[in-house]
């Protein structure tokens, strides 16, 4: 069934990530991706992996989802696997065989850039998705883009959109099923035939669909206009966001490991331990 | 007519994760052919699962369902044919039309059931006609209706794949008491006069009184309790038991006989009501 | 008695159709509703009875006439932005589908989105937010998302987001259609109480004669015009009339209707199950 697709994937929970503010886990993010490009030797690539397996306890997520995130990126992990072990010239040749030459620097490079991608996958996906309410992510970036208001930017307007697009995804997903259920009811199959036939058997369900979502966003639109709403000036907020003393001890000790990257590729630039 | 049971069918939602929900829980019943069935119960009951798989939307857990004698999940590439015998109209069901034309959507079904044309367009207008829609509409774009008769052509749709058993849920919601009437005078014209067996979800016990012969209570996924309506309305107390209400003049007579009146059990819709009160009154010779 | 809160007065409205050429809606309206009245508008779908809530706080404008609202003439081209929001803010507005007028994907959240419309202060919404809530029994499902809710619930929820912008007066438009029996009878419940105990305003518009029975006035509407309005006793004693403008009464007024087509003698006025059981066991005496 269509229902059973599981969106944004928020984990709810009350660790220290959880509390962190949104904001400053953008903040983070990025920091945290400089941070594993920085990353050139054995040393770092240790600290980086240390720092993933430290977030995720911190987080108290449960690991088999978290190690599902990285399913849908399994093609680019082979593939820079291959790449790497096949492409790469060294001087240790292990295996020689035709045209084929492989050579433990090969091994070692494709072990680190798959390390590489998987941090990063890993480590970005606990530090917003995972553990960042939807709703949170957008005001986050609401706040940070702030400063654009400035140059005319709809910083507003677009949170606003995201949070409403994120409100009806369920909604839309129960109607489609609805739908779909009802054209299955007189007769449609979307199942069996070419995929051309497939396509034309959905247009039952779009056309509907379609029309009742511009019905729901004209109701929509008057139920916000009796609700006040005149756009993001003069407009508050309940919660509004506050940096916390741990928010900043996080971006300290992130840009802190930064910094040790650096100088680890400065004065203990070796791939081998 | 078309014979539909249910044996010893249970329905479990999300089976094997933690949000694992038991809808039905070893249902068996059998639907009168030929006639009006009423499925009421309230949300969560399990109503809305046993219909979807009646049609087949839904495929059992346990249990098989016998169409006519016959699983009709034997052949489940063969699904939909069960579709075209057991019709379903939604709840809602005006917010599934699609086509240019009104005649076009009524066709929608009978065209997938690969009609020569002919036939197709005498079923249009047959089911038409049932539900009130004068060959003035054919030709309008249903989404230029109001929203009483959009609801009555796709009712019409369904109608028009002439399924053995026509299943309905809650045909009427939201519609004021004309549109109410219209809708619910159609469907049981239509049953008088092709005899189809139907079987209509409805929360209003007024509407159900009138309009039902058997009625089928749900309550926490079984089959609480089935008969014919007079019977069920009988038994005011059960029902209010399991959180149903019953028609306001069933409570009014309720209330009378508790008062230590000579008025009977059964009485469940207005006209009753009035010949109930009329001979009570003769019985004592009363104030005429 | 001092001015009415809502004055409408010879109001007048019309659609423009396919063809450009006005579809009238409502002719020639008017009405008074006073301070914390609960008042019943009754009419089929089409009577123009949604049309006429959505000129209350000025979705919509009247074609012609005038529509006072606690001393202050809305229909005036002179109206200012500002007197416009506070219009809205004092003339709540609760909808017949309930998917369609919630904002947010956190409940608490959907329910400060009117205060923060406002420019309230934060510390102020909290305090409001868990106020309305609790008034409509919904705080335990604060953090949850509207999809996971009933429609019943997802009603108080969109009644709680008004009452948190403290309105004086709220218009429910079929607000009660599209649920089960036992969410309406919860979403009643709450307006009911909003009305008794906050002192709120209640416009409430339905084609459910039943809602209709506690109301302090009825209002029934028919092609636009206004056709009855007076207590609900005085309005379901006209059966004929109300059924020929295709509206119900209820089971206990019908039948007693009926029977005194029989030479019964029976009050005319009675509209609960009571009522109903003491006249008709007088007659068994």
């Amino acid at each position: 069934m269509i229902r059973d697709i599981t969106l944004g994937q928020f984990f709810p929970g009350n660790s220290v990530i959880h509390r962190l503010d949104p904001r400053m886990k953008i903040i983070l993010t990025v920091v945290f991706i400089v941070f594993i490009f920085l990353a050139e030797s054995a040393v770092s690539y240790a600290l980086m992996f240390l720092a993933v397996v430290l977030l995720l306890i911190i987080s108290k997520l449960p690991l088999k989802p978290v190690l599902r995130g990285i399913k849908p990126i399994m093609f680019i992990i082979v593939f820079t696997a291959v790449i790497n072990i096949f492409w790469t010239k060294g001087d240790h040749l292990l295996v020689e065989w035709k045209f084929i030459h492989i050579y433990a620097e090969g091994l070692l490079f494709a072990f680190y850039m798959v390390l590489r991608i998987v941090c990063l996958i890993t480590g970005t996906s606990i530090l917003l998705t995972y553990t960042t309410s939807p709703i949170n992510l957008t005001d986050g970036i609401e706040q940070l883009l702030a400063p654009l208001k400035k140059i005319k930017l709809p910083v507003h307007e677009f949170s606003m959109m995201m949070s409403i697009a994120l409100r009806f995804i369920p909604t839309l997903i129960e109607e489609t099923d609805k739908i779909m259920n009802a054209q299955k009811a007189r007769g449609a199959d979307f199942t069996s035939g070419s995929l051309l036939r497939r396509a034309k058997a959905l247009i039952p369900v779009l056309i509907p669909l379609f029309v009742s979502s511009i019905r729901r966003a004209d109701d929509l639109a008057t139920a916000m206009e009796c609700r006040c709403y005149r756009g993001g000036s003069g407009r508050t907020r309940m919660k509004s966001l506050k940096y916390k003393a741990l928010d900043f001890i996080f971006l300290f000790i992130t840009v802190l490991m930064c910094a040790g990257v650096v100088l680890i590729n400065i004065y203990l630039p070796v791939l081998v331990v | 007519m078309a014979e539909l049971t249910l044996k010893d069918v249970s329905y479990i939602y999300s089976a094997g994760t933690p949000f694992e929900k038991k809808a039905l829980d070893n249902v068996n019943i059998s639907f009168k052919s030929g006639v009006i069935t009423g499925l009421i119960g309230h949300t969560g009951s399990g109503k809305s699962t046993l219909v979807q798989l009646l049609n087949g939307l839904l495929e059992p857990t346990e249990g098989t369902i016998l169409l006519d004698g016959e699983d009709i999940w034997k052949n489940p590439k063969d699904i939909t044919s069960v579709r075209f015998k057991v019709g379903l109209v939604m709840q809602y069901p005006e917010y599934q039309l699609f086509e240019e034309t009104v005649r076009k959507d009524i066709a929608y079904g009978p065209t997938n059931m690969k009609l020569e044309k002919e036939e197709i367009e005498k079923r249009v207008s047959e089911a038409a006609f049932f539900c009130g829609i004068t060959d003035e509409y054919f030709d309008k774009s249903p989404f230029d209706l109001s929203g009483g008769q959009k609801r009555r052509v796709a009712i019409a749709g369904v109608m028009a794949m002439k399924p053995g058993i026509l299943i309905l849920d809650e045909p009427a919601a939201g519609l004021d008491p004309i549109g109410r009437e219209e809708i619910l005078g159609g469907i049981r014209t239509f049953q008088r006069q092709t005899g189809t067996t139907v079987i209509i979800v409805s929360h209003s016990m007024e509407d159900m009184a009138v309009y039902c012969d058997e009625i089928v209570v749900m309550n926490k996924a079984s089959v609480y309790m089935q008969g014919k309506t007079s019977d069920i309305f009988a038994q005011s107390d059960k029902l209010i038991e399991v959180g149903l209400d019953v028609p306001q003049i069933t409570h009014l007579f309720k209330k009378m006989r508790s008062m230590g009146l000579n008025v009977p059990e059964n009485v469940f819709t207005v006209d009753s009501a009035i010949k109930a009160t009329l001979l009570a009154l003769e019985k004592r010779g009363g104030a005429r | 008695m001092s001015e009415a809160f809502i004055k409408v007065e010879n109001v007048c409205f019309s659609y423009k159709d396919d063809n450009d050429e006005d579809i009238p809606v409502l002719k020639n309206v008017s009405f008074e509703i006073q301070k914390g009245e609960f008042v019943v508008v009754l009419g089929h779908n089409g009577s123009g009875k949604s049309t006429l809530a959505k000129l209350l706080n000025m979705i919509l404008a009247p074609a012609s006439g005038k529509i006072v609202i606690d001393g202050l003439d809305i229909t005036s081209d002179q109206m200012t932005d500002d007197e416009v929001y506070s219009v809205r803010q004092r003339i709540g507005m609760v909808f017949q589908n309930p998917d369609n007028q919630l904002v947010s994907s956190v409940v608490e959240e959907d329910v400060a989105f009117g205060p923060e419309n406002l420019g309230v202060e934060p510390e102020e919404i909290r305090k409001r937010v868990d106020g309305a809530l609790a008034e409509v029994g919904m705080t335990e499902f604060a953090r949850h998302s509207p999809a996971q809710l009933s429609g019943g619930q997802k009603q108080r929820v969109a009644i709680a987001g008004i009452i948190a912008m403290l309105p004086e007066c709220i218009v429910f438009d079929e607000a009660t259609s599209m649920l089960d029996p036992s969410g309406r009878k919860d979403v009643m419940r709450a307006i009911e109480k909003l009305n008794k105990e906050k002192g709120i305003t209640v416009i409430h518009i339905t084609h459910n004669m039943n809602e209709a029975v506690n109301a302090d006035r009825v209002i029934v509407i028919n092609e636009g015009h206004v056709c009855m309005n007076n207590k609900p006793k005085a309005v379901f004693s006209n059966v004929s009339k109300l059924h020929q403008i295709g509206l119900d009464v209820p089971q206990v007024t019908e039948l007693i209707y009926e029977l005194k087509k029989y030479g019964i003698t029976l009050p005319s006025d009675i509209i609960d199950i009571d009522e109903g059981a003491e006249a008709l066991a007088s007659l068994f005496g």
